[in-house]
């Protein structure tokens, strides 16, 4: 009786935040400096560009790319989130402690700093950035076939620590277009188009990978010796997880820069609704962090227009107070 | 169960072979040799630090031994994948902690993981909450649940595994007794369907009273092992724990109680005059109090003789129900004349032992220490304790038992 009523539930849950998630996309692609009445919308989605038609225009060379990418990069960082606070055991976690997005910052200010055209040398840069950081952190990690979890984080938190210092050198010695480098790195969409969409599209096949470890994930929760016990390789699932949120956050942060707290607070308001269940956990952040990402950008388009703030920040406005209250929950 | 890779044994569900491991510098096993046999019901025991949960770990291959070899089903350990050791074993650990909301059947059903996909011929996680009669928490949280269901929960989640091996460390150690015994009760029946069973405990009690066999663990040395009966004994105790341990029998059980191991600054000989169990109590505190303790006379069988049976202690004893004879008294005189104090316990005194009161009075005379407990005419049932107590001025007469050990203590 009782887990009928809690499948109902789930699906009940899985058809509002997929409604959410249309409704967030549709209302991104409608409001604007230059709004489009959601009518026009659906012509546009049907009939695709029509020449001559300037909305029509707007609607696919700028704001189609820039919702796909809030869409994309919201996906990725909850996910990521997810994952890694599972992995971690610690709450706390968010994407960005393995130091993958410091090393893709580091990157990125090096564009900046050589006066190199953004793009492709921005994102490029970027994802070499993270992924260098990635393997380095991951090697530190491990010894003799076993990943540290506790090294991995201090690894990783320790190397963002590093970049930032460099980023900092970088952008003191750069002495120009500082401006530029700040609002990258507080996270923004602005200005994205279709090459950053291709990059990002990249991050939908890893999107898909954890789904195949949710069991492994809910009894990891227990611990990795108890995980063990119970017949998971644990050293392949950390492997196999810690790739795929470490290349996804790579692949985010290349296009959109460090945006705060998605990660962090997404896989918890997740866990709120539907329970730790990780087949559930998963799924649910994907949609939640899409939709969230893709609403905070629009504030961030419209709050202040005609001028934007980086949506880094609008993120952490809400993001904070939220995590805040859940933090007092908890003790509580 | 074909077991062709054993052919020495083909029975050792476990075989470890001269094992040793260490963390780091720290020696946890030294050279460590067993077996267990299908169906085996098979106890731990050994101080803390003596390297049972490092055994089980490697029974288990989470941790492998560095030197030496570690069997299951005839194959060493390591050459498992880690999904058939969890079809073929199951440990419930000494600890376990999950703050996730999840509930009781989502907790159990992670231990079919290593299963998914294959046929399965155990109980289903209904069945198997009924079984432990945990079925009312099958929909709670877990985190919310005490202590003791929790281990149930874990109980039932390695037994979900249907493994053919139940390891458990220190399954009991946040249990009630009502738990413990439920817990134990359902290990034993467990076993009788066929479970081969190895579990780490640290009540020497409870390994008495369920587990046909031990091993006993010293120092990362497995020190002795065979039926439990013979294995612990006070002598291995002693050697093990640094502790006196007593075996007695009392209500058809037999179960063991220990002291401290004597501080050797009491050099002290206390003889206690008493029986009918007045004097059980106080030699035993005197003995852990570190005295050297003699007894007399009391009658064979009576609680008293038996206590100091099973203490070990010089007993002046008589047949049942028999008055003092000579040959008992002199017995008795002999350990009264060696001990530097002597005790009169509370027991009453009729025509069987008044002549325990003639020993007293001989003892007062000789210059040695005599104390008695208070009320001595409203025991005696002989008419003649007065008599025989008089004149007799360095008695010193005390409120209760109590009082006499506070005494004893302050005395130089």
């Amino acid at each position: 009786m009782k887990s009928q009523k809690s499948n109902k539930n789930t699906i009940l849950i899985g058809a509002a935040v997929i409604a959410l998630f249309i409704f967030a996309a549709l209302l991104s692609l409608a409001l604007g400096p230059a709004n489009i009445s959601v009518g026009k919308v659906f012509k546009y989605l049907f009939q695709g560009r029509i020449s001559g038609d300037a909305s029509s225009t707007i609607f696919w060379q700028i704001r189609m790319p820039r919702v796909l990418l809030a869409l994309l990069v919201g996906a990725a960082l909850a996910l990521a989130g997810t994952i890694l606070q599972g992995l971690f055991l610690n709450p706390l976690t968010d994407p960005y402690v393995t130091g993958v997005s410091s090393g893709a910052a580091f990157g990125a200010t090096l564009t900046f700093f050589f006066n190199m055209p953004a793009i492709p040398w921005l994102s490029l840069l970027a994802i070499v950035g993270g992924f260098t950081t990635l393997i380095f952190v991951y090697s530190i990690a491990r010894t003799r076939g076993v990943l540290n979890v506790y090294r991995l984080l201090l690894g990783g938190v320790t190397m963002s620590y590093l970049f930032f210092a460099l980023v900092s050198i970088l952008m003191i010695k750069s002495g120009r277009d500082l401006h530029a480098v700040v609002y990258w790195l507080l996270g923004s969409f602005s200005g994205r188009g279709w090459t950053e969409v291709k990059i990002a599209l990249m991050i939908i096949p890893f999107l898909i990978v954890p789904f195949f470890f949710a069991d492994e994930l809910n009894i990891l929760l227990q611990g990795e010796e108890r995980a063990l016990e119970l017949g998971v390789e644990v050293e392949r699932v950390k492997r196999v997880l810690f790739f795929v949120s470490a290349t996804v956050t790579a692949l985010a942060v290349s296009v959109s820069g460090i945006i705060g707290f998605v990660g962090l607070v997404i896989p918890h308001i997740c866990r709120l609704i539907i329970g730790p269940d990780h087949r559930k956990v998963l799924f649910l952040s994907i949609f939640m962090g899409a939709s969230l990402m893709t609403l905070s950008d629009l504030l961030a388009r419209v709050a202040f227009a005609p001028s934007e703030i980086p949506v880094g920040v609008v993120t952490i406005f809400f993001g904070a107070p939220v995590f805040l209250y859940l933090l007092r929950r908890k003790t509580a | 169960m074909s077991n062709s890779n054993a052919p020495d044994s083909p029975a050792a569900v476990i075989e470890v072979r001269n094992g040793s491991f260490s963390y780091g510098e720290t020696p946890a096993l030294r050279n460590v040799s067993f077996q267990v046999a299908r169906g085996d019901f098979v106890g731990i025991v050994g101080p803390n630090g003596s390297g049972k949960s490092t055994l089980l770990k490697i029974v288990d291959g989470i941790l492998t031994p560095q030197e030496g070899e570690s069997l299951l089903l005839g194959k060493p350990v390591r050459s498992y994948g880690r999904k058939y050791l969890a079809r073929e074993v199951a440990l419930v650990p000494q600890s376990f902690t999950l703050d996730f909301d999840f509930a009781v059947h989502e907790v159990v059903d992670m231990g079919r993981y290593a299963r998914k996909g294959l046929e399965t011929h155990g109980l289903s996680t209904d069945e198997l909450l009924e079984k432990l009669e945990i079925d009312a928490l099958k929909d709670r949280r877990f985190p919310e649940l005490s202590g003791g269901e929790k281990q149930m929960v874990v109980l039932a989640q390695a037994l979900a595994q249907e493994p053919s091996l139940l390891l458990l460390d220190e399954p009991a150690a946040h249990l009630d007794v009502s738990y413990q015994l439920r817990l134990f009760d359902w290990l034993k029946k467990l076993n009788n369907e066929g479970l081969t069973i190895v579990c780490v405990l640290h009540d020497l009690n409870l390994a008495l009273l369920y587990f046909e066999s031990m091993l006993v663990f010293s120092e990362g040395k497995l020190f002795a092992s065979g039926p439990t009966e013979e294995v612990l004994t006070p002598e291995t105790i002693e050697a093990v724990y640094g502790v006196h341990a007593y075996l007695h029998r009392h209500a058809g059980r037999t179960f063991l109680t220990f002291s401290p191991r004597s501080r050797p600054t009491r050099k002290e000989k206390v003889h206690l005059l008493c029986g009918g169990g007045t004097g059980a109590h106080l030699m035993r505190e005197l003995v852990d109090l570190g005295y050297s303790v003699s007894v007399g006379v009391v009658n064979a069988m009576d609680t008293d003789e038996v206590t100091a049976r099973e203490l070990g202690l010089p007993i002046a004893a008589e047949a049942p129900f028999t008055p003092i004879t000579d040959e008992a008294y002199r017995e008795n005189m002999s350990l009264v004349e060696k001990a530097d104090l002597v005790l009169l316990t509370d027991v009453p005194l009729g025509a069987g032992n008044i002549r325990n009161l003639d020993s007293l009075r001989e003892a007062a005379v000789m210059g040695k220490d005599v104390w008695v407990l208070d009320g001595v005419a409203e025991r005696d049932f002989t008419g003649l304790a007065t008599g025989i107590l008089e004149g007799l001025v360095d008695v010193r007469y005390l409120r209760d038992t109590q009082t006499m050990l506070v005494d004893l203590g302050e005395r130089v």
